[in-house]
């Protein structure tokens, strides 16, 4: 059977990180969390990662895949470096290396190298700390606040209205735009999901005027969207095609920057 | 060990777990405890709709929630509980509406009102829907209308077991994973919401956290299972990984076809044809499967391309997706591979016999959603109703409670008593596994995967399930002598997924059980030795608990009539 060679980082949540090096037996059509599974079946059952849904819509396997942020059951292994490439060069161009530890000698050709999301501190192995993540969440206060409805008919909304927010609804909140070196080197910057989020409500047709302005007011401070640095790095590793800086730049910073 | 303690806790928290703790918060101590984040619930993977009987649609207008009932009682092959069925879809159009005022963004009509599409056996276009992910709109908006009221999260921790005195619950213990310390959550009120527990089977659609968590702490602490026999198959799961297929991808007009290229559908039911209740069609693929009429021995093809481009990318965006990522295939060029894989779990938690709705034998012990049996899906689920199910059930429940009010406490000594117990217990069990030297737990996974798979599935017979037990009662004891390093607790999955597969092991020596036990064919319970349904026998709800000799014992409850005549189901 054909095998597959990982170099995986390993932190046990002490400080010390080292790589280990696994084989694992590929079947047809096997992704990188698949191949994960089976360390942890078979190899060393202490091997840490989240995961939930295995299809791309829960938001836990997220990870960096050979130096690219990725959603680990999104990734293909028969077609991992193809699936990267254009990611990795966008990065590339941009100066960016997201460092982990001293990997040691990597076979870029046979071995594909796992370690954790970027710009989030390590809990254990591939675990990262998404406190802060949730915390910028809850900050931008996410929600509607009109009184609950039980009466015909709904409030109206035309497909068109529905579908301008559409994109920033199925963002997963998987976390893998904070590989965004503003989200690295500032702990207060709300961060590209969270301002996408900002945006699936700023723009509803449905929302309260007095809700659409408090979100406004919160996300065109200091360390919401005048911090962005357009990296656009968020657009290029969001697995849902989210486009969290296309909300940032495109309309949150044109629409509001002179609000008041 | 850590104690918390407060009135009411939830374990769960997809849209069951989020809905009920919206209802209780404002009055209770109220804490919702999960082993994943809250959107990473297996909610998030729904994909096709919620039905409500809203008639916004000129073809719906007769539409009713008395119509939604008796479709819902007929898929389910009698063998729900009417007056339940019929709260369920009394309840559905408020339950739509509540989600709308709270920024659900459901797919609209040219006049702004919710968009409605056909679903499996409904007599009208029901089906509320956002896109092919109307899951993710409803988890994401309770989640958010639970930061909005600060609804108390404890995430990622680990519920092991119920602890009670005498008959009644007293809290549980529970794992936080994140700092590998045992907790115990001290509450007289305890909410199970914990999910499906579809992974007893190898091929499943469900996601890899379905593992039944809260129906085996429940049935460990004497609580039995009901109706575990009935297993929904979804027919269109994508052939390899068992990615859903939403039905609604057959109800915007998707096709399916064997390897002679027939629409095979018109020979099991020519009126429905693809539109048939899930047991049904999921039926006729295997039937064309084992007749050979499938490409490579095992796939037929859904195919969408005559939908074109613009109803594919509207209505089905992540249906495109998924095709394209798992399996390399645009289905706006290609048709979709597809095979039926496991996908619902109809039974669940057995509740009390004409209690309140969700209320079991274990007193201060509910559930409701996937893991409960309340009944409403009896022996096949109609697709659409169990987000619904979630959401009224949350609801109602949540109010119930607060009307009861809460039970009375114990000693704070009784208390400490039973937790020290529970927390010995624990210990011990952890330090066995770390010294055991018996099989891996992913062996015993795969072994109970596969039978369960193979002998317990789509067309089951007596010889074939009986294998099953055998095997499952000799994992069982394998199970006893399993080994996993528990020695560091710190986000040790090899532990918490041992946990789960000690959970898993029970339900599917249940499910297997009962299945042997139920000789008659109904919904999605088929059997080729006995291949029709068998009112005077059968029209009873199983139920199993574990004696105390350690076998299993069943016995039957009444299914609740009155309201619908039993009769013939056809399509």
């Amino acid at each position: 059977m054909e095998k597959q060679k990982f170099l995986i980082y390993r932190n046990p949540g002490d400080g010390s990180v080292r790589y280990d090096r696994f084989e694992v037996p590929i079947e047809k059509g096997m992704d990188v969390l698949d191949a994960l599974f089976y360390i942890q079946d078979h190899l060393d059952s202490t091997l840490a990662f989240r995961y939930a849904c295995r299809g791309a819509v829960c938001g836990s396997c997220g990870m960096t895949i050979n130096k690219v942020p990725m959603l680990a059951c999104k990734t293909q292994i028969s077609s991992v470096n193809e699936i990267i490439q254009p990611i990795e060069k966008f990065i590339r161009s941009k100066n960016i290396d997201f460092i982990y530890g001293d990997v040691p000698a990597w076979d870029r050709e046979h071995e594909i190298l796992i370690e954790p999301a970027p710009n989030m501190r390590v809990i254990k192995d591939l675990v990262v700390d998404l406190e802060k993540f949730w915390n910028h969440f809850r900050e931008i206060e996410p929600f509607f606040t009109r009184e609950w409805n039980y009466k015909q008919p709904e409030s109206k909304q035309s497909p068109e209205q529905m579908e301008r927010i559409e994109r920033y609804v199925y963002c997963i909140l998987c976390g893998l735009c904070w590989a965004c070196p503003v989200s690295n080197k500032n702990p207060n910057y709300l961060g590209p999901a969270q301002l996408a989020k900002a945006s699936r409500f700023v723009y509803d047709s449905r929302i309260q005027h007095e809700k659409q302005n408090s979100i406004v007011s919160r996300v065109m401070k200091e360390d919401g969207v005048p911090a962005c640095e357009r990296y656009f790095i968020c657009n290029q590793v969001c697995p849902k095609n989210v486009m969290p800086g296309t909300a940032i730049n495109q309309e949150l910073r044109k629409d509001w920057s002179k609000h008041e | 060990m850590r104690l918390e303690e407060f009135d009411v806790v939830i374990v769960g928290a997809g849209l069951s777990g989020l809905r009920i703790g919206l209802e209780l918060s404002d009055k209770y101590n109220t804490a919702i405890i999960s082993k994943v984040y809250p959107v990473r619930s297996h909610s998030i993977n729904a994909q096709g709709g919620i039905n409500a009987a809203l008639g916004n649609l000129e073809e719906g207008k007769d539409d009713s929630p008395k119509v939604h009932a008796y479709d819902t009682v007929k898929g389910a092959d009698f063998v729900a509980d009417q007056n339940i069925a019929m709260l369920m879809c009394e309840e559905a159009p408020k339950t739509v509406l509540e989600f709308e005022s709270m920024g659900t963004p459901f797919s609209r009509l040219e006049n702004g009102l919710i968009n409605q599409r056909p679903f499996g056996g409904a007599g009208f276009p029901r089906t509320c829907f956002a896109g092919d992910r109307t899951g993710h709109a409803l988890l994401h908006t309770l989640y958010q209308q639970c930061v909005r009221f600060d609804v108390k999260f404890f995430d990622e921790y680990f519920l092991i077991d119920l602890i009670k005195i005498e008959n009644n619950v007293t809290g549980l213990i529970s794992l936080d994973i994140t700092s590998g310390e045992l907790v115990i959550f001290r509450a007289p009120s305890v909410i199970l919401a914990t999910g499906g527990f579809g992974r007893i089977y190898k091929r499943s659609t469900n996601s890899v956290i379905n593992t039944g968590d809260g129906v085996g702490a429940a049935f460990r602490a004497g609580v039995p299972m009901e109706d575990c026999e009935f297993v929904q198959f979804h027919p269109t799961t994508l052939y390899g990984s068992n990615i859903l297929i939403t039905e609604g991808a057959r109800g915007e007009g998707g096709l399916l076809y064997n390897n002679k290229h027939e629409r095979f559908m018109n020979k099991y039911a020519p009126e429905a044809m693809e539109l048939a209740p899930r047991d049904i069609v999921a039926r006729a693929i295997d039937t064309e499967v084992l007749e050979g009429n499938a490409f490579e021995d095992e796939y037929v093809n859904l195919d969408l391309t005559h939908l074109g481009a613009d109803t594919i990318n509207k209505k089905l965006p992540g249906i495109r997706e998924i095709s394209m990522h798992f399996a390399g295939i645009d289905p706006i060029e290609e048709p979709i591979p597809i095979q039926p894989g496991q996908h619902y779990s109809m039974g669940g938690i057995a509740t009390k016999y004409k209690g309140d709705v969700g209320e079991t034998d274990l007193n201060g012990l509910w559930v409701l959603g996937e893991c409960s049996c309340l009944s409403v899906h009896g022996a096949n689920r109609l697709g659409g109703n169990s987000l619904l199910e979630t959401a009224v059930f949350g609801r109602l429940i949540g109010k119930k409670l607060k009307e009861r009010g809460l039970p009375k406490s114990f000693s704070t000594n009784m208390l400490k008593g039973a937790e020290e117990q529970v927390l010995n217990n624990v210990e011990e069990l952890f330090s066995r596994w770390q010294n055991n030297e018996g099989k891996k737990p992913a062996e015993i996974r795969d072994e109970m995967g596969s039978i369960m798979n193979s002998n317990v599935g789509v067309f089951r017979n007596e010889k074939d399930m009986q294998v099953a037990l055998d095997t499952l009662r000799q994992l069982q004891k394998d199970f006893k002598e399993v080994h996993v390093d528990t020695s560091d607790r710190k986000f040790n999955y090899g532990l918490t997924r041992t946990l789960e597969l000690r959970s898993m092991l029970d339900i599917a020596e249940v499910t297997t059980y009962a299945a042997l036990w139920r000789k008659e064919s109904r919904g999605a319970h088929f059997r080729r030795d006995f291949d029709t349904r068998n009112d005077e026998n059968f029209l009873v709800h199983s139920i199993v608990s574990r004696g105390k000799n350690g076998d299993l014992e069943l016995k039957t409850k009444p299914v609740i009539l009155g309201i619908f005549e039993v009769k013939e189901r056809e399509y």
